[in-house]
């Protein structure tokens, strides 16, 4: 960096929201797989506004974690990626009740984090304190598992349909989505 | 896959009139997508809902996602929360940068890749009971 730019009081070049997308195709290709991974990608983006307070609403929940399966190898913190606890359908499960919910099947940064605290993907407890304090209405009964499928199809057809009816079902008036 | 698969189901419900809020540590993948609202967390990736056992930090992150349900004027709102991760940027050049990783490392890689996704076609391939 030069004197001036330490002037101008910029932030190094690389201290930007990670590049993912160019990341993960450069790497997928370096190790010798073939044609690059189409993201999915939308010009048009549908909005439904909120038709009421949240602190009249129920919130629901949905998540990409996976619930600790204690056959299924490490899925301790700081755990290697194991694929084995991964799930292919929409799973739900009762906002009342405690949950262990983990992520050794998602690739998330090994390097800089370990996975040690769910609080960090699944605010669960978060959200029902809200309730209690009256900042939202209540917490839906039930949040909601979506399954990480590589296949569009998959996602677009079956999953999204599923978790659409199962948030009707909850009558939840918004949902809060948190990707690992 | 997470945030593109997330990312899919808040469109799925917004066009059949649910609003939401995706929260998420990877802003290119969910932007790219294109969702109503977004509240892009400059954490690595594991912790789009605060800092591990810093409550504080989830509290304050929550709160901005319920701000974003609230108040975003059109889709493709997006907000990016003040929390930093560290003072230091550098951890953002480790994640999947190939210029980092010596060959043997990546053949490493490739063979475990590999192996997961093997593991992976043998659930997705096995009748589960839905519940």
């Amino acid at each position: 960096m030069s004197d001036r730019e330490e002037e101008l009081g910029f932030a190094p070049e690389h201290d930007a929201p990670i590049p993912y997308m160019q990341r993960i195709r450069d790497y997928y290709q370096a190790l010798g797989y073939g044609a690059p991974y189409r993201w999915a990608h939308y010009a048009e983006v549908p909005f439904a506004p909120l038709t009421k307070q949240l602190r009249d609403s129920r919130i629901g929940l949905i998540t990409t974690a996976a619930p600790y399966q204690p056959d299924k190898g490490n899925q301790g913190p700081g755990a290697p990626y194991n694929a084995a606890p991964k799930f292919y359908t929409v799973y739900s499960g009762d906002s009342a009740a405690e949950h262990d919910l983990r992520i050794a099947h998602i690739a998330y940064d090994r390097s800089h984090t370990t996975a040690e605290d769910s609080n960090c993907w699944f605010p669960l407890p978060a959200l029902r304190r809200l309730a209690a304090e009256g900042r939202i209405g209540e917490v839906a009964p039930r949040f909601h598992g979506a399954p990480t499928n590589r296949s569009h199809r998959t996602t677009l057809d079956t999953d999204c349909p599923e978790l659409l009816a199962r948030v009707r079902a909850d009558k939840a008036d918004a949902v809060i989505l948190v990707a690992v | 896959m997470c945030h593109q698969t997330v990312s899919l189901a808040a469109r799925h419900l917004e066009a059949n009139g649910i609003p939401t809020v995706v929260l998420g540590c990877a802003k290119d993948i969910v932007e790219y997508v294109g969702v109503p609202r977004f509240l892009f967390s400059d954490f690595p990736l594991g912790n789009p809902t605060g800092r591990p056992n810093d409550p504080q930090s989830q509290a304050v992150t929550l709160e901005l996602a319920l701000r974003v349900l609230e108040s975003a004027p059109a889709p493709r709102t997006t907000v990016q929360s003040p929390l930093r991760w560290s003072a230091d940027p550098a951890w953002k050049l480790d994640y999947s940068n190939i210029a980092r990783l010596s060959p043997e490392e990546i053949a490493r890689r490739r063979a475990e890749f590999d192996r997961q996704k093997e593991i992976a076609k043998t659930i997705r391939t096995k009748p589960q009971a839905a519940e």
